[in-house]
């Protein structure tokens, strides 16, 4: 299965390696999706990890330990029905092909193929959307 | 055999109207054949929901005491016409706040009263010997007021083109958001289902057709801006922009979920407003035109990132467009639509069991638009 993460770090652990410690410890496939290193050395990055269900649940309770702030991500996009007209602008911006139409015509959202880069979020003429993170 | 207005009006006061949407009529005829079905079907309803910026709302306020003939006028801090009558305004949709980043303007303040939310009224005037109050400051609802109408000089586009990007960098436009070496394009017409698209030359539609307008009753009354004929024709059907039509409808009948006010990212404000077009099929000719399908229409590409003399780079049925992608030059384009399909599909069947229930009728134009037209430029005095 895959999992998405935030994972948070500071000036004492920004040189450390998270991906490093779940390929090596754990046999898991992490993707850096987006990260970023502030001037005072903390930032966030996003990790989707593809692995077994309880081999994830493991190796983040390591991340933990060894000093990273782990955050499970779910339904990080998120669309409001009330708002979203079924316009369809977001559509073609998704790089993932996350956002599509169903037989009705109806915007919907993939939530579990969505990588959290925002582009849909401007592109929304009604504000339906908004980055959870 | 013909039938007259007359005819099916008496059918429709029956409640024995036979009614298709533009979308259900093409099986139908596909599977009874066009004279069979020309003499069963009474009228095909048509649907389209997109921003239109021509939109507007004319407002009556009512007299306060003492009265005040209004000449600035804010309604939630959106400044609207303050050069009609004392207490009468225009509000422009694209009309906006200040504040551009609330991304609030006119067309949001016309959603907001439909949705029967309260408005802030701020108006100030000159005072006069009959008119002597200076300012005003209150809320109004839309039962509250006298008159509203939604107005649009132009609406119903007959077609238009699609965009896409081909500089380095993103565009935002009012076609939407366009990524870089073309890597997606917009495209904004309902197709077949699109009210002009079914009636191409406006044999049935003209002044004075009674019309589903943003949930209520509208009418059109007269031809939209930027009303054109000359525009290459594929199947039958202009391939871009071509005829518009006015339209006028109470705003008290309105329902929100078929008006509604847009913030364009990098553009500004817009209104997306429901409309639907009856076609009252008085002979198989106009059943015919009716039958017009997503792949029998076509729309240009166009190159957004020009800031002028954009010419037609390939052109795609609305079939292909609708299918996710298209290719150009053995590129593969993502598509979106700007005008929502299903609110389209919800407008025309809508209307239809509107006329199915007896509820609404058809009437002959009083006035044809015209057959030739073309449009005028801009010229700038020579400096």
């Amino acid at each position: 299965m895959e999992k998405k993460f935030k994972i948070t770090y500071n000036e004492s652990n920004v040189l450390g390696s998270v991906p490093y410690v779940l390929v090596k410890e754990f046999d898991l496939t992490p993707n850096i999706l987006k990260a970023n290193i502030a001037g005072d050395g903390s930032g966030t990055m996003i990790v989707s990890v593809v692995g077994k269900e309880d081999v994830i649940d493991r190796a983040m309770e390591r991340v933990k330990e060894i000093g990273y702030v782990v955050c499970p991500m779910e339904n990080h996009i998120h669309k409001d029905d009330k708002k979203c007209w079924s316009c369809g602008a977001c559509v073609s911006v998704c790089p993932t092909n996350s956002i599509s139409v169903d037989d009705d015509f109806h915007v919907i959202v993939n939530y579990s193929s969505c990588v959290a880069c925002g582009s849909c979020v401007d592109a929304c003429s009604v504000k339906a959307l908004k980055l959870v993170i | 055999m013909a039938k007259t207005y007359e005819e099916i009006n008496e059918k429709i006061r029956s409640k024995r109207a036979v009614v298709y949407t533009a979308e259900e009529i093409i099986d139908i005829v596909k599977k009874k054949g066009i004279e069979k079905a020309a003499e069963e079907v009474d009228v095909v309803t048509t649907g389209t929901f997109g921003a239109m910026c021509s939109s507007g709302a004319f407002l009556n306020f009512g007299h306060a005491t003492p009265p005040i003939r209004m000449t600035d006028i804010r309604l939630n801090d959106v400044p609207v016409d303050g050069g009609l009558a004392a207490v009468d305004t225009f509000v422009g949709a694209t009309s906006l706040t200040e504040d551009p980043a609330k991304g609030y303007g006119g067309a949001h303040v016309i959603e907001d009263l439909v949705a029967g939310k309260s408005i802030h009224l701020h108006a100030w005037g000159p005072g006069t010997d009959c008119y002597v109050r200076k300012d005003i400051d209150t809320h109004i609802t839309l039962d509250d007021i006298n008159e509203a109408y939604l107005y649009n000089p132009r609406n119903c586009y007959q077609n238009y083109g699609i965009a896409t990007n081909t500089s380095g960098r993103t565009i935002y436009t009012y076609m939407g958001k366009l990524l870089p070496r073309m890597k997606n394009a917009t495209y904004s017409s309902a197709g077949q289902l699109s009210p002009l698209l079914n009636d191409p030359h406006l044999e049935t539609i003209g002044m004075g057709t009674h019309i589903f307008l943003a949930g209520g009753e509208g009418y059109v009354t007269w031809q939209g801006t930027q009303y054109k004929t000359n525009v290459e024709e594929v199947n039958g059907v202009p391939i871009g922009g071509c005829r518009t039509l006015a339209l006028i409808g109470d705003m008290k009948q309105m329902n929100a979920k078929y008006l509604r006010g847009l913030d364009i990212t990098g553009y500004g404000i817009s209104l997306a407003i429901g409309v639907g077009i009856p076609i009252p099929i008085l002979n198989k000719d106009i059943l015919q035109r009716c039958c017009i399908s997503d792949d029998q229409i076509f729309a240009q590409l166009t190159d957004y990132s020009l800031p002028t003399g954009r010419k037609e780079m390939a052109r795609y049925s609305y079939a292909e467009l609708r299918s996710g992608s298209i290719e150009y030059e053995g590129k593969k384009i993502r598509t979106s639509s700007l005008s929502s399909y299903s609110g389209a599909r919800a407008v025309a069947g809508e209307l239809k069991s509107w006329i199915e229930d007896g509820d609404f009728e058809l009437n002959k134009p009083v006035l044809q638009f015209p057959k030739t037209a073309k449009l005028k430029t801009l010229t700038e005095d020579w400096l």
